[in-house]
């Protein structure tokens, strides 16, 4: 009996490392917590929101005060990532240059503002640069009027900086990876080239690691524009922003909780919005 | 459009590593081969050359001109690095540009520009594509002409062709000989790769611990190096200790050996010299007696195809040989002409037991 080549041959496949099955389970764990900490109380939200079929909605959208908040959260939300994405690319560049060892501690130091709360940062502030901080009865030996330093960090600029405060460990955290692998034998080719070190970088680095900046910087506004525990400690509800906003609906002043919901679906879209955008942009430039 | 070191000095802050006391000249349209270990500082040669780091002590002139404390864009020099550093976010043409680009040169003058020293190294249709699309070599030639692109004083080589495979590595040779004699500028090459050295430098400089032990023409370099570490470094190299037992005699592992031995005094320790290719393998001993002929044992035998490379064993000495003879070996003649008396290495033990 003779045998046709090709008929009786199985075709070749690639084995995966993982069946289905096992790949299966290692995502439900991930798949239960998403869905019991995140869709049901999302769900919840909405359902709030929805109440009276969404009168909520427009009560906020008519509130001046709901627009305030918005205009508060979007200029917090671009300045404070701003600033921070600066200060975190300068240090992670820094960085970036150590010894491994070197950078492991020094990264161990950055990241440590992460696990603060808050909270504690914004008592941090105060203790440090309130009205009798330390650095603000420090400045006033030198002529600087109290008052004047130590208000500071209570108006929407110091909030902004208090905020940079975990921000910017946010950027060198992002940032860094891509930093320490650039090969820096392209800066000293420009160089070389006749580029000064300041033009080398802004014309060599910067356009390589902007995907990551760009990253960085959307990722430091969705945290900013949804952080409230900070600016409530800090500032109490005399700066708008929209966490403090819905923060009024649901405490003292009164409990208009389908308001409060409607606040948080449009807050969520907010910070959804800024990093969709940033996936777009990241996007088109690498198209 | 020399390059001149003078007295130059470098130690890497915190360690003993650096070069020191470097006097070297590399004339216009020349060619210098710096080969050497690693660690050797070669390396370092070129760094202090760019102006990525400063010497400690002397000066370093380009043209006559003092560039010692210059920063690394002002002076003008085109490097290729071993990594060919091309700017990956730029198509071709951009990248042969940025140097005239920094320079303030118009667009359209920069892009015909970039575009010309693109036709020189055979790239001119490639010039709207991106680095990464390119084979290593063809990179390689795009390093060459951005470096070459706005006329510097001096083109810097740092290894670069140890990143390609051997196949490409010669053709690419050639192709920066050409390059290079065309611009006519000085050239500073640094290698590990003694071939590359021999075949592509006016003059190869040997460097060790820091220091240049040898400055010479290739063949000159090869034919009579100044040490055992030169002569052991450059090439591959039978070296055994001797000692001069007579005029024209010397004593070593093998045996005695019939030489020259003109500067070395009967009773001195002297390092004995003979190239591989030079001695002569035989299928077996001759009848009668003669001068400078070994009966051994081949202990290695290796086929390399255009050579067979063997280790013959002869007493308690070793005989490498080189030779594209395919049959048996069992002795070896080595020509007195072939044998070159070196001063003995200082680090060597004298072993008192030479016969």
């Amino acid at each position: 009996m003779t045998r046709t080549p090709g008929t009786s041959r199985k075709s070749g496949r690639a084995i995966p490392l993982a069946g289905r099955g096992v790949r299966l389970a290692f995502a439900l764990p991930a798949a239960v917590i998403f869905a019991v900490f995140f869709l049901l109380p999302l769900l919840s939200v909405v359902r709030e929101a929805a109440d009276d079929h969404g009168a909520a909605f427009g009560r906020v959208l008519a509130d001046p005060v709901f627009w305030r908040g918005v205009r508060g959260s979007l200029v917090l939300g671009t300045l404070a990532p701003a600033f921070s994405v600066l200060v975190g690319f300068l240090v992670a560049l820094n960085l970036a240059r150590l010894s491994e060892r070197a950078r492991a501690v020094a990264l161990f130091a950055i990241s440590l503002p992460l696990t603060f709360s808050g909270l504690v940062i914004a008592y941090g502030f105060i203790l440090v640069f309130g009205r009798s901080g330390f650095v603000t009865l420090l400045l006033a030996k030198l002529g600087a009027d109290p008052a004047v330093v130590g208000g500071f960090i209570f108006t929407p600029m110091g909030l902004g900086l208090a905020y940079s405060y975990y921000l910017i460990p946010r950027v060198v955290l992002v940032m860094l990876p891509v930093l320490t692998n650039f090969d820096r034998a392209q800066i000293a080719a420009a160089r070389s080239l006749g580029a000064n070190s300041f033009t080398a970088h802004l014309d060599i680095l910067v356009p390589q690691v902007m995907p990551a900046l760009i990253t960085a910087f959307c990722l430091t506004a969705a945290v900013a524009i949804g952080a409230y525990g900070t600016a409530l400690a800090l500032v109490g509800t005399q700066v708008n922003i929209l966490p403090l906003v819905l923060y009024s609906k649901i405490s003292d002043a009164g409990s208009d909780f389908p308001a409060a919901a409607a606040i948080s679906l449009l807050l969520m879209g907010l910070c959804c919005a800024v990093v969709g955008a940033a996936e777009l942009i990241r996007a088109r430039r690498a198209a | 459009m020399s390059v001149r070191f003078e007295n130059v000095s470098f130690r890497y802050p915190g360690s003993t590593a650096g070069v020191f006391d470097i006097d070297l000249e590399i004339a216009t349209g020349e060619l210098l081969a710096v080969i050497g270990p690693s660690g050797s500082g070669k390396s370092t040669l070129l760094k202090l050359l760019a102006g990525f780091a400063v010497p400690d002590a002397g000066r370093i002139l380009v043209d006559g001109r003092d560039v010692t404390d210059l920063e690394p864009h002002e002076r003008a020099l085109g490097v290729v690095f071993q990594s060919y550093a091309l700017f990956p976010h730029m198509s071709l043409w951009r990248n042969v540009a940025y140097p005239l680009k920094v320079r303030g040169t118009p667009k359209a003058e920069r892009r015909q520009r970039a575009l010309d020293a693109l036709a020189r190294v055979g790239l001119a249709e490639f010039a709207e594509r991106a680095p990464t699309s390119l084979s290593g070599g063809q990179q390689q030639r795009v390093a060459l002409a951005r470096a070459l692109v706005f006329s510097p004083r001096a083109l810097l080589l740092d290894e670069p062709l140890s990143a390609l495979d051997a196949a490409l590595r010669h053709g690419m040779r050639d192709e920066i000989l050409r390059v290079q004699r065309g611009a006519g500028i000085a050239t500073l090459h640094v290698t590990h790769d003694q071939e590359e050295a021999l075949s592509m430098g006016d003059r190869v400089a040997v460097m060790h611990a820091g220091r240049l032990i040898q400055v010479a023409a290739p063949r000159e370099l090869y034919d009579r190096p100044a040490s055992r570490t030169v002569a052991a470094f450059v090439g591959h190299a039978n070296l055994w200790d001797g000692e001069v037992r007579a005029p024209g005699r010397v004593v070593t592992r093998l045996g005695e050996l019939a030489c020259d031995t003109a500067g070395f005094e009967p009773g001195g320790r002297t390092c004995v010299l003979v190239r591989p290719e030079q001695v002569v393998p035989l299928a077996e001993l001759p009848g009668a007696a003669r001068p400078n002929v070994f009966y051994g044992r081949i202990s290695e035998d290796r086929f390399l195809g255009a050579v067979r490379r063997c280790d013959l064993e002869v007493g308690s000495g070793l005989v490498r040989i080189e030779t594209n003879i395919r049959t048996a070996i069992a002795a070896v003649s080595i020509p007195p002409e072939a044998i070159r008396l070196l001063p003995p290495d200082p680090t060597a033990l004298h072993t008192g037991s030479l016969s």
